[in-house]
């Protein structure tokens, strides 16, 4: 950023979303946004580095190479649990958007992409397994994974198909692949690459999605959409 | 024939001092603390001051510490020397403070993060992780650690990066 390398340390919070201070300038930055907010790089935006919310075993499968952040072991009596997220809906929050009848800690997985954005609740997403929809007028898929709690979102486009291909869920008994379009007939796995038929080779466009609580999402998206909630 | 002090001078140094510190060392975690809304102008005006609190703070206690000096010298009674001992060693440990990291201090960071296989990491495989991908290299942060620590400073492929959660 701005030709130096930047270290970040936690520095405050903002309406329960954390700010980070960096060392060389002293500038402080939004978590969510990776905005600026203040000091001499104010207005600077970090680069986003897409990133997936996986479980261990299905992110092992796909990349058997990769390495984890080992644990600090003085500091693993405070490391979460495994429901986080979920314990934390008991915790209060300091705003509230209680439009649409979501509460201010429901779960959203939320997409920005093509200038707008939109929600989709979690739950929802995982009882539906496969959600064809759109955000700024362009169609995307968002697929739970074979583990039943992954999700990733895709652009719903195949390179040589015109429009929006359907796209199917596939049973259990399929090996590796998870989804199968109407308009070539391949089978597409979860990292949205087709891995037979005529589309074999190609893969999808991923779209960055944040998990995030509702609240939070609509502070820094006011003007989201939310999936199966009429504006 | 001897000069009357200038006590007073020192009284309103040593207070203008105190109140600068305090003012740099309480307002920001007034405003930034859990649990409270926080208002864009009073925010913005924390952070201003969360800025500027180590100058702020190293010049209130060097001018507490040389009123303190003068003054002493001046005034020979014992409760007065006490009082203004008192009020430039709070002025210094208000100083000492303003270098407190209290979030880091609840969240301890990692400053040397360390990496294991993907085949030798033991942990429950229902654990969720944060997964980015740069290159060939493939990185995962389990939300049970990033959750505690909040922010990883790490280089993938010689690209810096900062995983947050």
């Amino acid at each position: 950023m701005a030709g130096l390398r930047l270290t970040f340390h936690l520095a405050g919070i903002n309406n329960q979303n954390f700010l980070m201070r960096d060392d060389q300038t002293g500038s402080y930055w939004q978590q969510i946004s990776g905005l600026a907010v203040a000091g001499p790089l104010r207005g600077h935006q970090l680069t986003l580095v897409p990133s997936d919310e996986l479980t261990l075993t299905l992110w092992k499968s796909e990349e058997p190479r990769g390495t984890v952040l080992n644990d600090v072991p003085q500091y693993v009596f405070g490391y979460a649990k495994r429901d986080w997220d979920v314990r934390m809906k008991r915790a209060p929050t300091v705003i509230d958007f209680p439009e649409h009848g979501l509460k201010a800690r429901d779960l959203m997985l939320g997409v920005q992409a093509f200038g707008a954005s939109r929600a989709f609740p979690y739950e929802q997403v995982l009882r539906e397994k496969l959600i064809k929809d759109r955000v700024g007028g362009e169609p995307l898929l968002i697929l739970v994974g074979p583990d039943g709690e992954s999700v990733r979102a895709f652009r719903d486009r195949i390179a040589g198909v015109n429009g929006a291909p359907d796209f199917y869920r596939l049973g259990v008994d399929q090996p590796d692949a998870v989804m199968m379009d109407a308009a070539t007939g391949s089978r597409w796995n979860f990292q949205g690459c087709a891995l037979s038929g005529p589309a074999k080779g190609t893969c999808l466009e991923r779209l960055t999605m944040l998990k995030d609580y509702w609240f939070d999402w609509r502070n820094y998206n006011p003007k989201t959409s939310i999936y199966g909630i009429k504006p | 024939m001897r000069v009357q002090p200038p006590r007073r001078r020192f009284i309103f140094v040593l207070l203008v001092s105190l109140t600068l510190s305090l003012i740099a060392v309480v307002y920001p975690v007034y405003v930034i603390r859990p649990f409270r809304t926080q208002g864009a102008r009073e925010l913005a005006a924390a952070l201003v001051v969360m800025r500027w609190r180590p100058a702020i703070t190293v010049i209130s206690a060097l001018a507490a510490l040389a009123m303190l000096a003068g003054y002493w010298r001046w005034e020979l009674r014992r409760w007065p020397r006490i009082l203004a001992a008192a009020g430039a060693g709070l002025v210094c440990l208000l100083a000492a403070l303003a270098r407190v990291n209290i979030y880091e201090l609840m969240f301890h960071p990692d400053t040397r993060p360390a990496f294991l296989a993907a085949s030798q990491v033991r942990l429950d495989g229902r654990e969720k992780v944060i997964a980015v991908k740069i290159g060939e290299s493939a990185r995962a942060y389990p939300i049970r650690a990033i959750s505690y620590h909040h922010v990883i400073n790490d280089v993938v492929e010689r690209v810096a990066i900062v995983a947050t959660y």
